[in-house]
């Protein structure tokens, strides 16, 4: 079943559960972790385009490997923000943060 | 293809990947000890840099064991050890919350695989699929000409970042202290 | 540029009309905080101005009429010139200006002197010789409006030269806002004009008023509402009050702009385009009624006046009702005459008034009586000078010109217009002369004790007779009084010099010669008359009517023993009528206050307070009130804000898929 559609549901499956995660976690670290899944997600989608319709072959290579290290600033500074909040309100429950409420 | 015997263990190889990726997608959502959480991202990565090497590209399935389950998730568990006690139990989760973001997901579910369906995908002009073409000296050579600003950029990114999560973590730590 | 340095006529006009716009640029550019350095580049620049001013008189003294110009915008029908007309008339009333506006240059040096604002001030006279020179050689109408504006607005700064006196920050600004109502209606007339005739051109419009161009009706309404700008410049009956409240300027000023040459744009306006008034006889009626009342009516004010330049306002305002009389009824060169005259020997009273001003700190003549106003020979000499100018005794200017406008008068249908310009020219010696011998004969001797008491002050006064300051004063007073003594005797040149420009039209009629040839014939034909036919008995009475003023003046306040209050202090409420200028004054102030104040501007006022104030006080309520509505959606809960969007974005995926 090496088809695109096949990784194009797998990943919008990948991306679904990351969403759902993200909506529904209380716990920024588990957020976190969501959002891992979500660019994973999009990058299996670039690497399945490239392998079947792209017409250069190195071009969805190297997004994805931009993505990458995109992620891991997000997960460096993400994670540093949990720790300095977490520092500040003794908890890391997304729930608790809401000091910006209108 | 031409080894019907090798095309079946292939398909049973990829379909275990697809097996393997989807229980730690869920491994990562669903259970409340963050700890799991973070054995089942480890091994949904995992599961996908199996779909990269399924899709050709040897190259950027190491990167994804290498950026993804080593650092990444190695980091996450530092932060799980610093940040919080693993003994704290959370509170329950809201049945509405949980159901309206089942349906939000559904929804976006049915919408994607609704347009992977309905297109029809056909591949560019020039497309080909060659191996050769599919190596590091290609991928290196596109980072170095084509791609060279970007890189360049990234790195700059990451440097920002590192000094941003230092000065993030280090000063909050002074305050509070 | 080539031709500007090839053609000398061309070049001459260009620098002599843009040379005082150069000193203006300069001094305030420049030289405003050094006063010496500013005066002397005004007068330098001014002077070279009536070099030019003259030169060019004289060297197209019996040339044809020349015109420059250049399109300056097009559009459909449209097209607006931009250029030069030096006819005689335009170079009459360059040379005028240019002469008058050097002398008073000059004589500021010393009035002036020591003031905080000298430099300003010389920056100002230039501003209004620019656009007072720009606007005589106009060649277009809309030209010649733009430049009109100028000099309203030069006007307004001189009149409000000393901005901290409250009194002087007003009349500018009564001037200003009275010199637009008129001017709203000549901007009114130049539309019609343009809209109906699509050409602006000076010479292009009178000839079309002379070739029946122009429809009739059209020509009246334009006409009428371009004499509206004449009324509101030369101060004409219904917006006549503003000039004698522009005497708060420097007295220089007052005999510079208001008295010679800027008020008398309007007259110049009537006279520019006079073919064009004259082909429409409803206009003309008009005008001349306006004329004759104004001309009574400031005479009247000025019998009961003790302030000096107020005595000359008036005066002013009244010899400009003459003018507009004689252009009304014909005669363009009784009238023009009358202008030049009238120049020539105003700028002179007003020159000597200054004199004794500045030397005795008052306006009232009484005071000046009493000080020892005689004691000052020359400009003593050269006030009665230009009284007698004034009054049209003989030798002097005024007989001639006077005496002119009193011919045209005559040769009237109705008799009652001649019999008014005599009336006037009765009031018209009584009031100089009253003033000549109020301070001649001052009632109860000169104090000479007042004198002596203040030693310091009469040995400054010494000093002040024969020094550097009274000089500068005295020289252009007796040379402007020299001119006054001569410039009558021109009157025949001067007439075939402008008969020159108006036969222009007269000739291209000639087989069916109606309107203006016409108007042409009794303008040269009045001209005529004061020297042909039935000259003798009208100049007898002419004479008469000047020597009956002075004789009044003479019974009252010269003879030995005289009461000094004049004829008009046994009737307490005539004087009060004159004395408040006709209620003028107070029934425009009611009139604004019930119009503009009652009215309009409680109008103005509710509507901002109700319609501006609460439309924005209602934007900020619904601002205020949809601002708190859309804050509950910041409810501070990140995952509910995440799942909105995600549900948006969900939504609008399956809209598009299915």
């Amino acid at each position: 079943m090496n088809s695109l559609t096949t990784y194009l549901i797998i990943s919008a499956l990948l991306f679904s559960l990351g969403l759902l995660g993200i909506l529904q976690r209380r716990n920024l670290i588990g957020m976190l972790i969501s959002v891992e899944l979500l660019l994973n997600a999009a990058n299996l989608n670039f690497m399945a385009y490239n392998r079947f319709v792209s017409p250069d072959p190195v071009t969805g290579q190297v997004i994805t490997l931009f993505v990458m290290g995109l992620a891991a600033a997000e997960a460096a500074i993400g994670l540093s923000i949990i720790l300095a909040l977490y520092r500040k309100m003794h908890s890391i429950n997304i729930e608790a943060a809401q000091k910006m409420k209108g | 293809m031409e080894n019907s015997g090798l095309n079946f263990i292939l398909q049973a190889a990829f379909w275990g990947t697809v097996a393997l990726t989807v229980a730690g997608a869920a491994i990562a959502i669903f259970p409340k000890n963050i700890l799991y959480n973070v054995l089942g991202l480890a091994l949904a990565l995992t599961g996908i840099a199996g779909f990269y090497l399924f899709l050709g590209s040897l190259f950027v399935a190491l990167m994804q064991l290498l950026i993804y389950v080593g650092a990444i998730c190695i980091a996450i568990v530092f932060a799980i050890m610093l940040s919080r006690p693993l003994h704290i139990e959370a509170p329950a989760r809201p049945t509405g919350k949980v159901l309206l973001g089942i349906l939000a997901s559904v929804v976006f579910f049915v919408g994607a695989v609704g347009v992977a369906l309905k297109t029809k995908w056909t591949p560019a002009a020039g497309h080909v699929y060659k191996a050769s073409q599919w190596s590091v000296e290609h991928v290196g050579d596109a980072l170095l000409t084509r791609y060279e600003l970007v890189f360049e950029v990234i790195s700059l990114v990451l440097l920002v970042a590192i000094i941003g999560a230092v000065i993030t973590a280090g000063f909050s730590r002074r305050i509070s202290s | 540029m080539g031709a500007l340095f090839r053609d000398p006529v061309l070049f001459a006009t260009v620098l002599g009309t843009n040379l005082p716009f150069l000193s203006m640029a300069v001094i305030l550019l420049f030289t405003r905080s050094k006063p010496f350095v500013s005066s002397r580049i005004s007068v330098c620049s001014i002077a070279v101005s009536a070099v030019c001013a003259v030169s060019l008189l004289v060297r197209l003294f019996s040339a044809p009429a020349l015109q420059y110009q250049t399109l300056w915008f097009s559009s459909d029908k449209l097209n607006i010139t931009f250029g030069y007309y030096l006819d005689p008339l335009s170079l009459l009333m360059l040379t005028i200006v240019g002469i008058i506006a050097c002398l008073v240059q000059i004589y500021s040096l010393g009035y002036m002197a020591g003031d905080p604002g000298y430099s300003r001030y010389y920056a100002f006279q230039s501003l209004f010789a620019w656009a007072m020179m720009n606007m005589v050689i106009a060649g277009s109408m809309l030209q010649l409006f733009i430049f009109w504006e100028m000099v309203g607005l030069a006007s307004y700064f001189l009149i409000g030269f000393y901005y901290e006196k409250w009194s002087a920050s007003q009349a500018g600004k009564k001037a200003f806002v009275m010199n637009r109502v008129g001017d709203v209606g000549f901007f009114l007339g130049l539309i019609l004009l343009l809209i109906a005739f699509g050409n602006l051109g000076i010479p292009e419009l009178n000839h079309a008023a002379v070739t029946h161009g122009l429809p009739q009706g059209l020509l009246t309404v334009s006409s009428l509402l371009i004499f509206c700008g004449v009324i509101g410049k030369s101060a004409q009956f219904p917006l006549l009050t503003w000039l004698p409240d522009a005497m708060e300027g420097p007295t220089p000023v007052s005999a510079l702009l208001h008295s010679a040459t800027m008020v008398a744009a309007g007259v110049y306006m009537f006279s520019r385009i006079f073919p064009f008034f004259s082909a429409s006889p409803d206009t003309m009626a008009v005008a001349l009624a306006i004329g004759t009342v104004t001309m009574l009516l400031s005479s009247t004010m000025a019998m009961v006046t003790y302030d000096l330049k107020q005595v000359w306002a008036y005066s002013t305002v009244s010899q400009l009702g003459y003018m507009v009389m004689a252009l009304a009824s014909g005669g363009y060169v009784a009238g023009v005459f009358h202008l030049t005259t009238h120049a020539g020997f105003k700028a002179l009273l007003f020159l000597t008034s200054g004199i004794f001003i500045h030397e005795f700190h008052t306006n009232d003549m009484r005071i000046i009586g009493k000080k020892g106003g005689r004691k000052l020979k020359i400009p003593m000499v050269c006030m009665a000078i230009g009284a007698l100018a004034l009054s049209g005794v003989f030798p002097f200017s005024g007989f001639f010109s006077k005496e002119a406008i009193l011919t045209v008068l005559a040769s009237q249908p109705s008799k009652i217009w001649y019999a008014a310009g005599l009336f006037g020219a009765v009031l018209t010696a009584y009031y100089s002369f009253r003033l000549i011998f109020h301070i001649l004969l001052p009632k109860g001797g000169i104090e000479e004790a007042h004198h002596e008491e203040h030693g310091a002050s009469s040995h400054e006064h010494e000093e002040g007779h024969h020094g550097y300051i009274f000089w500068t004063m005295a020289v252009p007073v007796m040379i402007l009084a020299g001119v006054s003594l001569v410039l009558g005797f021109t009157e025949h040149t001067l007439e075939h010099f402008l008969m020159r420009s108006i036969q222009v039209p007269g000739e291209l009629v000639a087989p069916a010669a109606h309107a203006v040839s016409v108007a042409a014939h009794v303008a040269a034909g009045g001209a005529h008359h004061a020297h042909e036919a039935g000259s003798p008995l009208l100049t007898i009475l002419g004479v008469s009517a000047g020597l009956l003023g002075i004789a009044i003046a003479w019974f009252e306040y010269g003879r030995k023993g005289a009461s000094r209050n004049g004829f008009l202090s046994y009737f307490p409420a005539i004087w009060k009528l004159f004395d408040c200028r006709w209620f003028l004054d107070i029934f425009y102030r009611k009139g604004l206050d019930t119009l503009v104040y009652a009215g309009l501007t409680s109008l103005f006022t509710k509507n901002d307070r109700r319609v501006i104030d609460g439309g924005i006080d209602g934007i900020c309520v619904f601002t205020e009130g949809s601002g708190r509505l859309f804050s509950f959606l910041q409810s501070g809960m990140l995952q509910f804000n995440l799942l909105l969007m995600v549900l948006g974005a969900g939504a609008a995926v399956l809209y598009f898929v299915i």
